[in-house]
């Protein structure tokens, strides 16, 4: 498999990510949520679509710590994620 | 210095900070593609990670996971981790290649931490995520049917902090 950058016509062309690079954290304040998540991708085979609600915590810790911009998870992909969340508050009043 | 064959990556600095639109005949991603976007459930894509340093850059990186299982559609994280292992501060700066070719252009990444400098400390170690997703219509096209593993590789190198690397002509 090769992972040299290739400049003829026909390689891939890399594209920068839509939303810019992700600060360092230096600090690892986000390391228990990341730690959470990589552990429940070891308890379930590594399947992305069981460990949304931990990726979504992962991603609200670095942006409540600056560490990521803050937007709506809508727009992040979990808005089936948010629609239930604001139901169980409903529920609990 | 690395050499003029990494001339790309100053390239791709300039677009880190806007909106992702890189010139070239590759369609810009927006929020509103993403907030709309509906998952492919039926359509599992096995996603594997590599890592690799350039010879010169001393430092420890590799994937956190070497799969993930993932459906277009559907926005996804993913770990590397990257240690600085000298007695100085380094900067790297990394790219990433996409296999297969024709499936690249239907991977899409969020954020990342790719095309900007990243500082290490001396024998600081830290977690470098990847927030990503699988277009949807790669489902929809017959290229990809028989497409059900793509492998992410990235590449750390080392930056000079200052450098200019002088830009070709571009546009």
């Amino acid at each position: 498999m090769s992972t040299a950058m290739n400049f003829g016509s026909k390689s891939f062309t890399p594209r920068p990510p839509d939303k810019g690079a992700f600060p360092l954290d230096h600090f690892g304040e986000c390391k228990g949520f990341k730690e959470k998540f990589m552990k429940c991708l070891r308890e379930n085979s590594f399947e992305n679509a069981s460990c949304r609600l931990e990726s979504k915590e992962y991603l609200e810790c670095r942006m409540e710590r600056q560490l990521m911009a803050k937007e709506p998870l809508e727009k992040l992909g979990f808005k089936d994620l948010t629609d239930e969340k604001s139901e169980a508050k409903h529920k609990k009043l | 210095m690395v050499g003029m064959s990494y001339a790309a990556v100053p390239l791709y600095r300039l677009y880190c900070q806007a909106t992702g639109l890189g010139g070239s005949a590759v369609a810009g991603h927006d929020s509103d593609q993403i907030e709309t976007m509906e998952p492919v459930k039926d359509r599992i894509i096995k996603v594997t990670f590599n890592a690799d340093v350039h010879a010169s850059l001393h430092w420890n990186f590799r994937p956190q996971q070497t799969e993930i299982y993932v459906v277009p559609g559907e926005t996804a994280l993913a770990f590397y981790k990257a240690k600085n292992s000298t007695d100085k501060p380094v900067i790297g700066i990394s790219t990433y290649n996409v296999v297969p070719f024709e499936a690249g252009q239907y991977f899409n990444k969020i954020q990342c931490f790719c095309f900007e400098e990243q500082r290490l400390n001396p024998q600081e170690e830290v977690d470098m995520p990847v927030f990503f997703f699988i277009d949807p219509e790669f489902a929809e096209d017959p290229r990809m049917a028989s497409v059900d593993l793509i492998t992410l590789s990235y590449t750390f190198f080392e930056a000079k902090g200052g450098h200019k690397l002088p830009l070709p002509g571009y546009q």
